[in-house]
Formats: C-alpha cells, structure tokens, sequence
C-alpha cells in the first residue's frame, strides 16, 4: 500500500513539475511576431524549441533564415496550423506547449561561442562539441544579403574605422561602398580580403591602423553599404586632397566630395 | 658621479641594443616581405610565359577539345595572374590597367565560342600574342631586381614612386592601355552597361536646385528643415546630380537627387538609437505607405532584415508585361525599429529602369530538370541580367535540398526560352 501511495506521489510531482515548467516556458517568448528576416534572442528560442522536438537541424544563431523558417513549417504542417512560416502568438503557444527550453544551457553557449545543439530526450551536457569557452569570439548576428559574411562586415568594419572614423557617417558608408564596388570590378581582386589587402591600396594597412577595434558606427555603415547605399555614387577610388602624394589620383574624374575625401572612378 | 657615469653608460648600452633588436627584426620582417613578393613576381613571370603559350595554342584549332582546353588554360591562368598582381605592391595606374586586361581576355577567351565566330577570335588571339609577348619581357625587365632579392622594399618602393625610377611604369601603362582598347574593344552589351550606368536614357529635363530642396521637403518633412548646404556633383560624375546635406535636430545625413528629372538616388540619415523595437508587420505597413505616397507604386516586396537598430527592406519593380519582377530595379528602405521612420532610401537601381523585351515561354519538367532529391518549392517570373548584360525573363525557382541533414535553400533563375541556367544563389 505504502509502496503504491509513494509512486503515485512520485508521479503525480513529476507530473505537476512538468506542467509548472512548461507553463514558465509559455511567457519565454516575446509578443512580436517572428518571420523571415528578424533576429534576436526570441529567435534563438523559436530555433532551440523547434530543434528540440526535431524540426530544426541547422545552427542556433537568432537569425531567421531559410532553414528556420522551412523547420517551422514543417512544424505548422504537422500540428494541423495554418502553414505560413511566421511564429505568432498561436504558433509560439503551440510550440511551447510541445518542447521545452534550457536559456541557461543555449545562451551560455551562444555567448562562449561553442558549437552546441539542443534536441530532446538526449543529456544536453553531451550536445556541446567544441569551442574553448571565453576566448572565442562572439557572432554578432549581422544579417547582411547572402553575398557577404558576417566576417567580411567585420573586416570592411575595420577598414571603414581605420581610414575615416573622424568622418561623417556618409563618408563612412561611401569609404565601404567603394570596397565593395572594387570587389565588383575586373580591375581590382574579387574579394574582400583581396581588395582591402591589396599592396597600396589603403592608408589603413599600410599604417597598420586597421587592426583598432572598430566601433558600432562603422559596422553600421559597412551593413548599409552592403543593403545597396553608395554615397559615393559609384566611385572605385577616394583621397584626401591634404595628404595625397599620388599625382595619378588627382587625373581621376572626381564625382563628390565628402568630408575630408574626394571620391573619383 | 660614479653612479652617473654607470648609469649613463647602463643607459646608453641598453638603448644600443634595443635599436639593435629592433633593426635586426625589421630588416627579418622586410626580408621576408621581400621573399613573399619576389615569388609573387616569378609567379606571374612563369605563368605570363603559360599564358602567352596559351593563347598561341588557340591559334592551332578551330574548334574541339584541343581549342576548349586552351581557352580553359587562358582562363585558369589570367586569373592566377590577375592574384598575382593583386597582392603585389605596383604602381596603381598599372596595377589597374594590367587587371583590366587580363580580365578581358579570360573573359573573351571563355565566352568566345558563343560570341565571335571562329575567324574574329583568331584574329584578337593573334594580337593578343603579340601583345603578351611583348608585355612578358618588359615586365621581365621591370622586375628583374625585385625577382631576384637584390632590392629592399624602400629601394623597390623608391622606384615606383619615381624618386629613383629605371623603368617607366607610366610607359607599360600607356601600352596595356593601347592593347586593351586594340584586342576588347567594349562589346555592345558593355557599352549598354555603361549607358545604363550613366543614366543617359533618362530624358526628364533638368531640375532646379530649389526644386530638388523641395521634392526633399516634401518626402522627408521631420529631417529637411535645416539643411547644411546643397552642391552640384563635381565634372566627373556620370551623371549629374545635387548633393543636399542637412542636420535637424539629431538627425544628420545626405540626400542626393539627379538633375535630370529630380529623382532620388539616396537618402540616408544618422541619429542615436533609442530602445525598444516595433513590430515588423506595423514598420513595413509604414515603409508601405511612405513608398505609394512617394510615387513608388509598381514595386513589391522581396525581403528585409533585422539588425541592431534598423530594418533593411528591399522591393523590387515588377513590370507590366508579364507581372514579373525586375530584379535589377530594386529600392531599398532602412526603417528603425524603435519607431518605424524612414532613415534611409536607396533607389538608384529602380530609376535606372532596364529596357526589357517580351521573350517566348517554353513550358519545362522541373522534375527531369533537377535531381531527384530536389524539391522546388516555389516558382515565379523574373527579369534578370545574363552574363552578356542582356535582360532576360527567367523562372526564380526556390528549390530545397538536403545537405548533411540540414535543408539547403538555392535560389535557380532559368531563362524562359534557352533553359539556361543564369543564376544559383545559396540562400542562407
């Protein structure tokens, strides 16, 4: 009898720990709706639910892409909802109600840079793979178009920071622009790495001034210059007219001035 | 003053070896840049004379496999050669020329089969030879003491510079020039390019400064009010245009607008962020809304993305003929995502508007196109840019495929009529 009464009791407080857990998960979401192209921490927390219960295979990182957004379809199709790839609040109830969410475990993780995954029914301590914890850097989670890398916004970043941080922020978007008009053009190598590099090319290598940490304003302007604005209306080169030494830069058709810089083709 | 002198010599004798550590290493550093750029030179020299072989060998076949693979060869190896250059420190204007020509000639040799009948590329590769050859040994002369180790990177620089210059860059340039011209002339599909470029099909007449402040006024009210000054663009611009800067308030930025029509190249503003974030559906009903009331009424949505502060959206132009989107006329619209306003337009595609030709539809099995593990999930029409520059209607396929476990997302754009495949994007 005892025994009876002791497993019913076991059972019935898992039970009820169960439910109390999944209903603090109910209110982990934020109110606005999720959809292709947002990003952020309630996107981590759409990805690891859907990855718990085995629609999400791809990498937690809080952007909405393609692989989130076909998972969460699959998701709406198998639940019997109206399938449009977006997570509002009926999708997001459903989804909470049917996995569950470590922050602690995903955010620890996401912040040390390891390589980690978050499925169900398996020790989470086990889905971590690699990674040193603390050294690695953390993703920034900069959604830029499919052409470019996170790591090519951080080195035009610091590019953009080393040969004009003292200018206006359009000359900072027009200095990015240029390199990737470079990247674009037969002339000039066809990579990031290869335009910014190229001997001569820029004061900032040669001075060694491109390795300071660039700040948030550069990082802006290099993902407004890669989403299509070009204050530079096209140029391919610029100089300041103070400390040029080239007398070839000066023959270039010159298209505008912005602060301290000239912008020619 | 026992202790003053042992200081002083104590001093002295550090300082010595300090400068000598320090000049020991970077005499190391400039040898080793000195290495790294001699075998750059002897790379490029060894593969000039491949390529040079290379293009002869094109003159031995009309067509086949002998003809295919020297056209492959040429190239593989302008490329490399092109890297080469790339990362070598030369004088800018040659640097420039030299990748201008070499670009063009991988690009005529591997498109030449389906562009220039067999006599006309003959007759360019012929010159082409010519011109290599000559190239090779001036540059063989040019590099000799740096492919050699016999020059520090000041002297080299110092040559360059024409402070201390035995060759004449300026001459090579003159002569890369000359052969560029001479072997690619620009195709007209290029010349097009660059019309389009040179927004010379817009015909609108000429706008007055104070027109353009106004069209400015009236689409961004919250930020006009105070304008810093209004420029034309300088001589060289290929087109021309009024570059309007203002600062109101705490919003500082740029708008410029071409003379001919008054239309808006660029907006784009600067201000402190604030906290909070919209709802994405409510800021782009608002992006929406200020694109109709604008005059942007033939475009329609295609993507956006989150970043910190703002929304990126981007619309595209969708034509009348067959209602399908004309990606090379796109507008862009930065939006914050505390309020929703607009601090950034960018449609300097859209007003380009491509001239773009009705084209025959052929009706193609998807299913037999693809491989069978992939799914298409999604299919419309779109006018896109071939590699000739052409216009063409193609289908924008979104097809899937499973890689490793994860789902791979490409987006495949098949020309209507040929069935060429013109495009594969990964999407991420």
């Amino acid at each position: 009898m005892n025994k009876t009464l002791r497993t019913m009791l076991i059972g019935f407080f898992f039970f009820v720990g169960i439910q109390l857990s999944l209903s603090t998960d109910s209110h982990a979401f934020t109110d606005r709706e999720l959809a292709k192209g947002t990003k952020g921490d309630d996107v981590i927390e759409l990805q690891a639910r859907l990855q718990y219960i085995g629609f999400f295979k791809g990498k937690i990182d809080g952007n909405f892409g393609y692989q989130t957004y076909w998972a969460l379809r699959e998701f709406q199709e198998k639940y019997g909802m109206p399938i449009d790839g977006i997570a509002g609040s009926k999708t997001k109830k459903k989804l909470t109600s049917v996995s569950s969410y470590d922050k602690k475990f995903v955010m620890d993780n996401i912040n040390s840079g390891k390589e980690f995954t978050h499925y169900g029914g398996k020790p989470l301590s086990s889905q971590v793979k690699g990674g040193t914890g603390g050294t690695t850097v953390k993703k920034t989670n900069t959604q830029v178009p499919p052409k470019y890398s996170e790591d090519d916004v951080k080195l035009i970043a610091n590019a953009v920071y080393g040969e004009s941080r003292g200018e206006p922020y359009e000359g900072q978007v027009a200095v990015a622009a240029v390199i990737l008009n470079r990247i674009e053009n037969p002339d000039f190598p066809n990579t990031v790495g290869g335009v910014i590099f190229q001997p001569g090319a820029f004061t900032a290598v040669s001075d060694g001034q491109i390795w300071l940490t660039p700040n948030d304003r550069a990082k802006e302007a290099v993902i407004d210059a890669m989403n299509g604005w070009d204050p530079s209306e096209n140029a391919i080169y610029y100089f300041n007219p103070v400390t040029a030494t080239s007398k070839w830069i000066w023959s270039r058709p010159q298209i505008k001035k912005i602060g301290m810089h000239i912008f020619c083709n | 003053m026992k202790k003053i002198v042992f200081l002083a010599v104590f001093a002295i004798v550090s300082l010595s070896a300090y400068s000598y550590t320090t000049a020991t290493q970077n005499k190391d550093l400039q040898n080793a840049l000195s290495v790294q750029y001699a075998k750059n030179i002897s790379d490029a020299s060894s593969k000039l004379q491949e390529l040079d072989v290379a293009v002869k060998k094109t003159l031995l076949f009309d067509e086949g496999q002998g003809d295919l693979e020297a056209r492959e060869d040429i190239w593989r190896l302008s490329s490399d050669i092109q890297q080469s250059v790339a990362s070598l420190p030369l004088d800018q204007q040659f640097s420039t020329m030299w990748m201008n020509y070499l670009g063009r000639l991988g690009k005529f040799s591997k498109e030449g089969d389906e562009r220039t009948d067999a006599t006309e590329f003959h007759k360019v590769m012929d010159r082409a030879s010519q011109n290599i050859e000559s190239l090779s040994d001036q540059w063989s002369i040019a590099t000799a003491d740096m492919a050699s180790g016999n020059l520090s990177m000041t002297e080299w620089q110092e040559r360059l510079d024409g402070e201390k210059a035995t060759f004449d860059w300026k001459g090579l340039s003159a002569s890369i020039q000359q052969y560029t011209e001479s072997d690619f002339p620009l195709t007209a599909s290029e010349s097009d390019a660059l019309k389009k470029k040179e927004l010379k099909h817009i015909k609108d007449p000429k706008v007055t400064k104070e027109e353009a402040l106004s069209k400015f006024k009236k689409l961004f009210p919250d930020v006009s009010n105070q304008v810093i000054d209004t420029t034309d663009s300088k001589p060289g611009a290929a087109y021309p245009f009024y570059h309007i800067r203002f600062a109101d308030q705490d919003s500082i930025g740029y708008i410029d607008i071409t003379q001919k029509g008054g239309h808006i190249l660029s907006f784009l503003t600067e201000r402190p962020a604030g906290g909070g974030t919209m709802e994405l559906e409510s800021v782009r009903k608002r992006v929406e809304t200020f694109l109709k009331d604008s005059g942007y009424t033939d475009v329609v949505y295609e993507e956006v993305r989150e970043n910190d502060t703002a929304f990126h959206f981007v619309y595209t132009r969708v034509e009348p003929m067959h209602k399908a989107k004309v990606l090379s006329d796109t507008i862009q619209i930065k939006a914050a995502k505390e309020d929703g306003r607009i601090l950034g337009l960018n449609a300097a595609e859209y007003i380009r508007k491509e001239q773009l030709k009705d084209q025959p539809m052929i009706k193609i099995n998807w299913g037999t196109f693809f491989h069978n593990n992939v799914k298409v999930n999604n299919q419309e029409l779109v006018y896109v840019e071939n590699e000739h520059g052409i216009q063409r209607l193609a289908y924008s396929l979104t097809v899937t495929l499973e890689e490793n476990g994860e789902i791979g997302t490409y987006i495949v754009l098949v020309d209507t009529e040929t069935k060429d495949v013109i495009r594969t994007e990964k999407q991420a």
